[in-house]
């Protein structure tokens, strides 16, 4: 296997007082470098709690994740916060911006964290590359639902991640703001970077390179969707058991 | 951005409980600075006004204990007298600048207004001495003359009390038809309160002929006090009490009130500390997506712990510094209430601030402040990402 994300059998279990619940199940993922692929399934189908394993927001209950060549399996919470720093940038439904920070601020606060603090060239092109240069010092409560979107992902983007996770990132944005989103997401994809996208949006989910649909935490589908993308190294579909 | 700055926006979001914790700390800060500036301001004071008496030596009757050198200058009553043979004995002392000798007793009056019975202290005094003594005395009216009778001055405070003026005539008591010739100026202290009337009138009206309470005694030079009252020891009779052994019995006096004081501001912070804890511990719990949100994007445990303490501090050295500024601004309101509670207290201001003490002040603030985040930082650093943003931290 050679991909920047290699999960294999993947379990989690969560306890609810006495019930337990079974998120995922044995679930296999890979996804490579420079790769846009989305998942899809119903609510508590369990895309959520494989976003956040393969985020190393949290830990599989059995299996193995390999992110960028490393094994996190077994890693203790400082040494995931690093490879967390390193390689991936996470995306909100709800977008978690400080209210108090402004669009600028807020794509600067992963610097704080990574101890990178005050590139300043580095959160002009991040802006620039969002498309908000010129609402920098605009607190989000001044943004669009969109708007505070794009911060969202230039706060993800701002140390320079390997992989983009985003959980439901159009959940809360009209279907046009949404398309404006997937937008920024391709064109990312095509400067290289790696993206992982939960989504219902079945129309969103199609514009990606591969789509997986999750059903009782498994996976049960993989569509291969370069053909609808105009690719020449087109792939039937592929079901997965 | 750092860490300051994204601690101090945190906190501007929540104004309102900001500024109540806040509010708290500085009132426990206010009171813990204000008792210490009173405090060291009561010694240094209390030492300045023993010099400013010019009495630096007080002879009494043996068998008193030092209480009653504190009870003479608060016009309290000792049951035991000396004789002119002892103030003789005394002024023969060499080194002695003077000697003068001193009645005081107390008799009691009925109130006109309210009818409760009224403890009034006279002193029976030799003028010239003790205006040597007493330099900053002022008159209205006149001093008496030692030879004179039926002669009294008072103090303005009893004046004002009593509606006494120069000229008015006692109507009771032993002092009966005793003339005000003279009305002290205000001095701030117990002369406000008392009586003086001529050394041998009031041995006269008290049937206390020959018989002195105190021999108060001024020396030539200040580094000879030692030598003087180990002298005046050897007089038998006497016992000596020096400014210095006086000071230490008010100081004790004073240690009761102090340590009353001090239990009041130390449940002050323990509240206030309990207070900070509780809204931080709050502000931790509405914020749990939040540092799910910031561990998410590279926030390690140790990076939200220092947040969350860095936030605190804030909190206390804004509480620090507006208590401080609000003990220095109302000092005089609190200082008029301390007095109320001293046994003794010194007619200048006790409030002394020193930067030493302002520098003590925020110190302890901000140590407070690393001793109230404490737990909620431990709290916060240790949330798991993924709990902390599903928001199911109990």
């Amino acid at each position: 296997m050679n991909g920047i994300i290699e999960a294999k059998s993947l379990f989690k279990t969560y306890r609810r007082g006495r019930e337990e619940i079974h998120a995922l199940k044995n679930v296999d993922f890979q996804v490579n470098k420079g790769e846009f692929v989305s998942i899809i399934g119903p609510s508590g189908s369990g895309k959520t709690a494989l976003l956040n394993v393969l985020g190393c927001l949290d830990v599989p209950s059995h299996g193995s994740l390999r992110l960028n060549g490393t094994e996190t399996n077994g890693l203790k919470e400082s040494d995931l916060v690093k490879v967390r720093r390193e390689n991936i940038g996470f995306v909100f439904q709800q977008f978690y911006l400080m209210p108090t920070l402004t669009a600028r601020e807020n794509i600067e606060l992963p610097l704080l964290f990574s101890k990178k603090n005050g590139n300043k060239n580095r959160i002009d092109d991040v802006l620039q590359m969002v498309g908000l240069s010129d609402r920098g010092d605009h607190l989000p409560s001044q943004l669009s639902g969109g708007e505070m979107q794009r911060v969202a992902i230039g706060r993800a983007l701002i140390n320079d991640p390997r992989i983009i996770l985003a959980d439901e990132p159009t959940g809360n944005l009209d279907s046009a703001t949404s398309q404006m989103i997937f937008d920024l997401f391709r064109d990312l994809n095509r400067k290289g970077l790696t993206l992982v996208i939960v989504t219902h949006n079945l129309d969103l989910a199609r514009q990606a390179q591969k789509m997986y649909t999750l059903r009782d935490g498994q996976i049960v589908g993989c569509e291969d969707l370069t053909c609808v993308l105009g690719r020449s190294d087109i792939k039937v579909q592929q079901e997965v058991v | 951005m750092n860490f300051l700055t994204l601690a101090a926006k945190n906190l501007l979001r929540r104004r309102g409980r900001t500024f109540l914790t806040v509010l708290g700390v500085a009132i426990a800060i206010t009171v813990l600075f204000s008792l210490l500036s009173l405090n060291s301001g009561y010694e240094k004071e209390l030492t300045k006004e023993m010099g400013s008496l010019g009495v630096h030596i007080l002879a009494v009757p043996k068998g008193c204990p030092y209480e009653a050198a504190s009870l003479i200058l608060h016009g309290g009553v000792i049951p035991k007298y000396l004789t002119a043979t002892d103030l003789k004995n005394v002024s023969s002392i060499e080194g002695i600048g003077l000697a003068t000798p001193m009645l005081m007793q107390q008799f009691i009056r009925q109130d006109a207004k309210t009818g409760k019975d009224v403890p009034h202290v006279v002193f029976g005094i030799k003028i010239d001495e003790v205006r040597e003594l007493k330099p900053w005395w002022k008159v209205q009216g006149r001093y008496f003359t030692d030879e004179e009778s039926n002669v009294m001055l008072v103090g303005r405070g009893l004046a004002d009390k009593e509606n006494l003026t120069v000229g008015s005539i006692l109507p009771a008591g032993p002092f009966k038809n005793f003339t005000i010739i003279g009305i002290l100026d205000r001095t701030g202290d117990q002369d406000d309160q008392f009586h003086f009337v001529p050394l041998a009138e009031a041995q006269r009206v008290f049937n206390k002929t020959g018989m002195l309470t105190t021999i108060a005694v001024k020396v030539e030079d200040l580094s000879q006090i030692e030598k003087v009252s180990e002298e005046m020891e050897k007089i038998p009779d006497i016992q000596v009490v020096t400014m210095t052994q006086i000071m230490g019995t008010i100081m004790n006096l004073a240690g009761s009130a102090r340590s009353l004081l001090l239990t009041v501001i130390i449940i002050a912070l323990i509240i206030s500390a309990f207070g900070i804890i509780n809204t931080l511990l709050m502000s931790v719990n509405e914020r749990t997506r939040e540092f799910g949100m910031m561990k998410a994007i590279g926030a390690s445990g140790l990076d939200i712990g220092k947040m969350v303490l860095a936030e605190t501090v804030f909190i206390t050295i804004a509480g620090g510094a507006i208590g401080t500024v609000t003990a220095i601004v109302g000092s005089s309101l609190i200082e008029g209430f301390v007095k109320g509670m001293l046994p003794f207290a010194p007619r200048g201001t006790m409030v002394s601030l020193s930067p030493e003490l302002i520098g003590f002040a925020m110190a302890f603030s901000v140590i407070l402040g690393l001793i109230c985040g404490l737990y909620p930082a431990f709290i916060s650093s240790r949330l798991s990402p993924m709990e902390a943003i599903r928001g199911g931290v109990e």
